[in-house]
């Protein structure tokens, strides 16, 4: 199931979970991974394992910081962008379309 | 052991495993095997990561790599190795080159592995049959 190469199955219809992801083929999506992170990117490529090819990708990596006398959560993010990425799928904890925001 | 040659295997080469080859023609793990030979930056679970020539990538995405800039997650420097392993379970991250077509790179490699296929079918009859006869 390497797909975007093998032919596409004949089917159109949504049978399973990973159909969803086959819908957002070569769109833009969300891909919140563990450690607090995130990918925004073109979905080139995916597999049944969730490895995925993404293109034009920036990663967000979210901190939290906590100040040491007002015990306040200060949340940080740190963006790069990466031209092409192959993610390993057993980092992925969900796929999505872009988050608008609001 | 020839010393001039510390390949494992050369760009492309086919894993000689069957069990291997299924695997590989069935996942994004192709992609990677096709850039063997190729320099990449492998970013790694431990926040760590390695850059340098993509020597070898098995089914499970173990790596070799040569010559490699390696920096460890709690390392505050980056130390030059000449041969690297890494398990599969530990990368997050493969960039992928920019002159690379990555469609074309998946489908050479999966040509690759049924020319390998093709090949063994080919023995006369005493190749080792990849998939069942067709029952008339």
């Amino acid at each position: 199931m390497a797909d975007e190469v093998e032919q596409q199955p004949s089917t159109n219809t949504v049978e399973e979970p990973l159909d969803l992801i086959r819908l957002s083929l070569d769109e833009r999506i969300y891909v919140k991974m563990r450690n607090d992170r995130e990918l925004r990117g073109r979905l080139h490529a995916y597999d049944q394992h969730l490895n995925m090819i993404l293109g034009d990708v920036e990663e967000t990596v979210t901190t939290v910081e906590i100040d040491d006398e007002t015990y306040e959560e200060l949340y940080k993010s740190t963006k790069r962008n990466i031209p092409m990425l192959f993610v390993r799928g057993d980092g992925v904890v969900l796929v999505a379309p872009p988050l608008r925001v609001g | 052991m020839d010393p001039v040659d510390v390949q494992g295997q050369s760009q492309g080469e086919v894993c000689s495993s069957l069990r291997e080859r299924s695997i590989s023609e069935n996942s994004l793990v192709a992609l990677l095997q096709g850039m063997q030979g190729h320099v990449t930056t492998v970013e790694l679970r431990d926040e760590g990561w390695a850059q340098g020539r993509l020597q070898n990538v098995d089914a499970f995405m173990n790596l070799r790599m040569r010559d490699v800039l390696y920096r460890g997650h709690n390392m505050g420097h980056t130390s030059k190795l000449q041969d690297l392993f890494i398990t599969g379970r530990n990368i997050r991250f493969v960039h992928i080159p920019d002159h690379m077509d990555v469609l074309q790179t998946i489908q050479t490699q999966l040509q690759r592995i049924h020319r390998v296929r093709t090949f063994n079918r080919e023995g006369g009859g005493g190749g080792r049959r990849e998939y069942c006869p067709k029952k008339k």
